[in-house]
């Protein structure tokens, strides 16, 4: 299988989401710096102040220039600001994960995945 | 022949009748064998489904709970701790790993988390107060995060299963409607060129053995006007042997054509 | 003999906190914000307390929003009291605001050390602990300098200047920093509040040489606790045990051979009240979480919560006595701990988990 491949040395999980959620995955010891020079975070925390096409860019990141992350987490609120993006990721690999934040909580009617359940079944 | 199915680009042969006999039997096998396999991915499918919208709903849940033990850590520390933790991490202790298993074929991924015991980027923090809250809160995000890679991995296999479960559907579809139309019109328009042929070729033969009929009964006819001609001449002659003799050889010759024919 | 004089110069402060003390949120107010449905009902509800500052905020405000702008209101509060007092008092209100000045370096140096843009932090710093000089810190790019500019630039020098060289600040965690000045800014406060002149023998010292041994004490006994199954060794964590205190000098000893909670309780088994917070939450936490989420002691109140609780009794008992500026210090503290359990309310509003929103220390 060619996928085998490309997921075997999958091992990290990304954030992008607002500062309490990553905090939290953060203590749950999800964070990793890749080696300097280039040193590379996986997480990106994102406030009022973020501009989408930040977000846009690390989720590209995560998504297709870096092999090492197995699931991309995203606050939900977050994906909505690049709701595209999301919706038009459907490779197996990085999982993206919708998660709720503490002020936004969870909408199963947003999330991109779940909507693809609810279409094949059509309800 | 129904146009819209068509039918194979071949000779009609009893050879490739044979061929295609085999072809429909082949594909027959096939188109059983890959609908029980869209049939066992697609329980698993839904299984999956049923699961990821379970564990989507817990997901909010724990989530919830985790965010509270947040709470509760800046309640004890009394502080914001964001950044210090965002600029402490380096690396990874939670990771996961991927296995997969097979279903029907089909290599499904599932992530596995392992922590790096080894690494612990925030073992101090808190150390003055709240620290007790950070190492409950930092279990309960284990936890959650436990939950996520679970998530992540129905949701993973969700896209391949339905990826995968598409591809064979389209095979199967494309056996049943296609495949096995079009081989049993090669078949048919085989089967019904060879009986035409077989048709053609009784007709043509009847007709050879008509002309011959035809032919033989001038013949004789001639033969026999032949005779009466010459038993008039005998009769004018009176050499009545010499005609007997060729007599005796025609009729040899016409008993052996005879013999060819039928 | 000290009420003849203080209110020449202390007077007008201490009227001033002890009206800031009556604003203080009562367990009538609590009682009302744990009824709210939203955050915009515990909003209208601290109206009559903090009325100007929370009207900025939006509807339905997050919650840190909402402690940031109580926050304001503390600081503003604080700053007019440091403005309007002078001499020994003014001292005595900027020994207050050096503990969020070690927050806020702690973080600038976490910063410098990542090579991170320090000007970010500078909003993330506590107003508290705010000082003119603090901006001139972000110039520093490596921490040599940074470590130099500390040293010229704020009142924290002499923190640094005995215990930790600039090496020390890239080697060590940045929470043994932290750590190491609270230990030298508490034994500097006690010695400021024993030795100065006009605090010397006055109630000043009465009250906050017992709170500030409290400090120290549970600064201690948290250290102990949570250095359990880190790298912190024995030795690193008896450096960081501030050298007063009631459980000084035996205690610490014995604190900082403790190798586990038991051992931390028997250290503490001297002193009655440490003993009492002991016995409450039960030898057996620690290694199964202490109190909440269910699973601790059936009050649900963790030593954390009792230490706070303490704490808060010692603040309020402050305002039992009269001519010393330790009433502003227990207000402080009062009001901090009114921020935090507001927070908590309205977190617990928020994420709905009403279950456990009495888990707040209501003092009056």
């Amino acid at each position: 299988m060619a996928a085998a491949a490309s997921y075997k040395d999958r091992q990290f999980l990304a954030v992008i989401g607002d500062e309490d959620s990553v905090t939290g995955l953060l203590l749950a010891g999800i964070g990793h710096v890749t080696d300097p020079p280039d040193a590379q975070r996986n997480f990106l925390v994102v406030d009022s102040k973020t501009e989408t096409s930040e977000i846009e860019r690390a989720f590209q990141t995560y998504t297709q220039e870096r092999k090492d992350i197995a699931v991309v987490l995203i606050n939900q609120h977050v994906a909505e600001r690049i709701r595209h993006s999301v919706d038009t990721f459907t490779d197996p690999f990085p999982a993206v994960l919708e998660i709720p934040s503490k002020d936004h909580p969870y909408d199963p009617e947003k999330d991109s995945v779940l909507k693809r359940v609810r279409r094949l079944f059509g309800e | 022949m129904s146009g819209a199915v068509g039918r194979e680009p071949v000779f009609p042969t009893r050879q490739s009748l044979g061929l295609m006999k085999a072809k429909l039997k082949g594909a027959e096998v096939g188109h059983s064998l890959l609908k029980r396999k869209s049939e066992a991915l697609t329980k698993r499918f839904r299984e999956i489904t049923r699961r990821i919208d379970e564990a989507k709903q817990k997901m909010g849940r724990v989530m919830q709970i985790a965010a509270f033990s947040l709470a509760e850590v800046s309640y004890a520390v009394g502080g914001d701790i964001g950044y210090q933790i965002q600029e402490s991490a380096k690396q990874a202790r939670f990771r996961v790993r991927a296995k997969h298993e097979n279903v029907s074929g089909v290599y499904l991924p599932q992530f596995e988390s392992y922590t790096e015991d080894s690494v612990n980027d925030f073992g101090l923090t808190g150390l003055g107060k709240g620290g007790q809250q950070i190492q409950r809160c930092r279990e309960t995000y284990a936890r959650a995060v436990e939950t996520l890679v679970e998530l992540a991995s129905l949701q993973t296999a969700f896209l391949i299963l339905d990826e995968v479960i598409k591809v064979v559907n389209r095979r199967v579809n494309a056996i049943e409607h296609v495949i096995i139309p079009r081989t049993e019109n090669t078949i048919k328009y085989i089967n019904s060129e060879l009986d035409e042929l077989d048709r053609e070729e009784f007709y043509r033969l009847k007709k050879v053995s008509n002309k011959k009929q035809r032919d033989n009964a001038a013949a004789d006819a001639e033969i026999l006007a032949a005779r009466e001609k010459a038993a008039e001449k005998a009769a004018q002659n009176g050499g009545a042997p010499q005609t007997e003799e060729p007599e005796a050889v025609d009729v040899l010759g016409e008993q052996e054509d005879n013999d060819v024919i039928f | 003999m000290e009420g003849l004089f203080f209110n020449v110069n202390g007077g007008y402060v201490e009227g001033i906190v002890r009206g800031y003390r009556n604003s203080l949120l009562t367990g009538q107010n609590y009682s009302n914000l744990t009824q709210c449905e939203s955050i915009d009902d515990v909003k209208l509800q601290l109206g009559p307390s903090y009325g100007d500052f929370l009207a900025a905020l939006p509807p339905n405000p997050s919650t840190s929003a909402l402690a940031g702008k109580m926050t304001d209101k503390l600081v503003s509060e604080f700053r007019y009291l440091i403005a309007q007092s002078t001499g020994s008092t003014a001292k005595f209100l900027e020994y207050l605001t050096y503990g969020y000045m070690i927050d806020n370096i702690a973080l600038l140096i976490t910063g410098t050390l990542h090579e991170r843009d320090t000007r970010e932090l500078l909003e993330r710093c506590h107003p508290l602990g705010w000082f003119e000089t603090l901006p001139v810190l972000c110039v520093a790019t490596n921490i040599e300098e940074l470590y130099n500019s500390v040293l010229i630039e704020t009142p924290l020098a002499p923190y640094f200047k005995g215990s930790l060289s600039h090496q020390d600040l890239d080697e060590l965690n940045i929470e043994i920093v932290r750590n190491t000045l609270y230990k030298n800014y508490l034994e500097d406060f006690f010695n400021f509040v024993s030795t100065h002149p006009d605090f010397a023998g006055s109630p000043t010292q009465d009250i906050m040489s017992e709170i500030l041994q409290f400090e120290a004490d549970r600064r201690s006994i948290n250290i102990t606790l949570n250095s359990f199954g880190t790298e912190l060794s024995k030795q690193e964590r008896r450096k960081l045990y501030p050298e007063f205190g009631k459980l000084y000098p035996e205690g610490s000893l014995m604190l900082s051979r403790a190798e586990d909670v038991e051992g931390v309780a028997l250290a503490v088994s001297a002193v009655a009240d440490y003993k009492a917070f002991f016995d409450a939450v039960g030898l057996s936490q620690g290694g199964s979480g202490m109190g909440g989420m269910g699973s601790g002691p059936a009050d649900g109140k963790s030593l954390e919560d009792l230490f706070y609780q303490k704490e808060m009794d010692m603040s309020k008992l402050v305002f039992t006595r009269q001519f010393t500026p330790a009433v502003v210090y227990g207000w402080m503290k009062l009001k901090e701990q009114e921020i935090r359990n507001v927070t908590w309310i309205s977190e617990c509003i928020a994420q709905n988990q009403k279950e456990r929103i009495g888990n707040f220390i209501s003092v009056f």
